[in-house]
């Protein structure tokens, strides 16, 4: 794993891609050697930075996706950046996902804010899985959905659902993925996004072996220091907790105390 | 510039210079060594530690404030016992002091962790935490009462010739009186100062936003209450002052060692910039140059009546 740097990344572009939602792409051949699911902790004229995953790792062109949502100051200065401008990064931060198993059906479910990172799992490990690749993803309305293109472009099962049935079918991520789980029992699920979303997803795959889940929770430094952003999980004496930021934000399922 | 001496001495603490990691800021030191050269640091503070292990509050433990920061982390550690074992010997080799930050709900709570300590020859200061917002019991209680504060002092006094802080509250009327009670009760310095109580509400969820409900405050917003606090305690111990509160630059630690603090700690700061603490350090010999003095040590207390 390569350790965390702080880098000045200057802003390739950035781009509107939803309603409230951001993706830049930054230089930086040193993001780019990232894991899926790991993140940059980025500068912002606030007390804290903020965390943002990985949307896309490019490593031959040495170049990054991250895609946020506005939802206060920082984020809305981060989206005013202009192209050409530098972000002041720290990371890569955290683990990310394990590398998927060649031999197993692979469904990769994300929900809001939590698609992009499951999008680099694609990415960067389509060609790895031999077995069908489906992706769930689900958003509040049809123009909060991101990357819907991109999935279309890599694979053809890509599930959509919307709450209000703006787009694809009325509902959440839970009812196509529940479908493919009865599909396929020997299945492996990786999966982003709300907490909500992300507890029902593990009691949806109880009993599959390879659920991976990447957690968000409000976050102090990023680096596994102040031990604010933790999550409860089953440790050797018991429940305890964990820090999103360095020992996830990818938790196997049944790590996790829901 | 690079020539200049920097070093400060907290009783008989000597630093090489007088800006230190804060508790809780900078966990027990390995998280920040990718980022920062430890032993370009006037010292560690480490997370507090417990006699046995404490779990911690439920998140949300972190809130953004304007200039500042809340937090309810309830002083999660895995205990004295394990701190020792896993997490000092690295603080022991990282080549700059070490302080470590000592917490319990009873007397008898520090007296055990400090005991502990004792069998540790990597120590270079005890600091005394009496004046954490965020556990039920002990803590902040021993910080807001002269008596108390004197109390659990004198009992650790008597178990150790260690270099002895006390960190102490801002939530108190007069902390000054607090000062002088643990100064009398044997404490070699004061730290100034913990955190601010504070809420933050949830608008979506319509309720307090830390898991803890209130939380302390810190960052650049408290940096006023700090140095008003170290301003009153300078004048009413002798011992020396350990000042902290919203730190970011040179001229910051300045405004803090004239208010009468002989060395500082940086906490929030580094969460936006890990390289704060070196930075401040890499500032300070033309900060102090422009100030017309040679050495901090020339700042002390500058502030202070009868000194202007």
């Amino acid at each position: 794993m390569i350790r965390p740097l702080i880098i000045k990344a200057t802003i390739h572009s950035i781009t509107a891609v939803a309603t409230g939602h951001f993706e830049v792409r930054l230089d930086s051949r040193e993001l780019a050697a990232a894991i899926p699911g790991q993140f940059v902790h980025v500068r912002t004229p606030g007390t804290l930075r903020r965390p943002i995953s990985f949307s896309r790792l490019d490593r031959a062109q040495g170049r990054v996706g991250i895609l946020w949502q506005v939802v206060g100051a920082g984020t809305r200065w981060l989206s005013e950046q202009p192209a050409g401008s530098q972000l002041d990064v720290l990371g890569p931060l955290g683990h990310g996902f394990p590398a998927p198993q060649a031999d197993r059906p692979w469904c990769l479910v994300g929900g809001g804010v939590g698609i992009p990172p499951v999008f680099a799992a694609l990415e960067a490990w389509q060609d790895v899985v031999q077995a069908p690749i489906t992706a769930v993803l689900g958003a509040r309305r049809e123009d909060l959905l991101t990357m819907g293109d991109d999935f279309r472009d890599r694979i053809d099962d890509v599930r959509i659902t919307t709450d209000d049935g703006s787009r694809g079918g009325r509902g959440t991520v839970l009812g196509p993925l529940a479908h493919w789980r009865a599909q396929n029992p020997n299945g492996q699920v990786y999966a982003c996004g709300p907490t909500a979303m992300l507890a029902q997803v593990a009691q949806v795959c109880q009993g599959v072996e390879h659920v991976y889940l990447a957690l968000e929770q409000r976050m102090g430094c990023g680096m596994g220091a102040c031990l604010a952003c933790v999550v409860l999980a089953q440790g050797k004496h018991g429940p305890e907790w964990r820090r999103v930021c360095h020992d996830g934000p990818v938790f196997a399922a049944e790590e996790l105390i829901w | 510039m690079k020539g200049v001496n920097l070093e400060v001495a907290v009783g008989a603490v000597r630093l090489a210079n007088p800006v230190m990691a804060a508790s809780g800021t900078f966990g027990f030191g390995p998280e920040y060594a990718d980022l920062v050269n430890l032993s370009r640091l006037g010292g560690i503070a480490a997370k507090g530690v417990s006699p046995d292990p404490w779990p911690g509050n439920p998140p949300p433990r972190v809130w953004e404030t304007e200039s500042g920061l809340l937090n309810s982390i309830g002083l999660q550690n895995p205990g004295v016992e394990v701190f020792c074992r896993e997490d000092l010997p690295f603080l022991a080799a990282a080549g700059t002091r070490v302080v470590v930050n000592v917490i319990g709900h009873t007397v008898d709570e520090y007296c055990r962790v400090v005991e502990r300590l004792e069998a540790e020859s990597a120590v270079d200061a005890i600091e005394l935490n009496i004046s954490c917002p965020n556990i039920k019991e002990g803590g902040l209680t021993f910080g807001q009462d002269p008596i108390h504060a004197a109390e659990v002092t004198a009992a650790v006094r008597a178990i150790t010739r260690r270099p002895l802080w006390v960190k102490l509250s801002p939530n108190v009327a007069e902390p000054e009186r607090i000062a002088e009670a643990v100064a009398t009760a044997g404490a070699d310095a004061v730290t100034a100062i913990n955190t601010v109580l504070g809420m933050a509400i949830d608008l979506k969820r319509r309720r307090p936003a830390l898991g803890g409900l209130s939380g302390g405050l810190s960052g650049p917003a408290i940096k006023p209450i700090a140095l008003r606090v170290v301003y009153q305690v300078a004048q009413a111990v002798d011992i020396p002052i350990v000042g902290i509160g919203g730190i970011r630059t040179a001229e910051d630690v300045a405004e803090f060692l004239m208010a009468g603090a002989s060395a500082v700690m940086v906490g929030t700061a580094t969460f936006a910039d890990p390289t704060t603490m070196e930075r401040i350090i890499d500032d300070l010999p033309e900060c102090l140059e422009r100030l017309g003095v040679t050495t901090p040590i020339e700042l002390i207390g500058q502030a202070l009546p009868g000194r202007l």
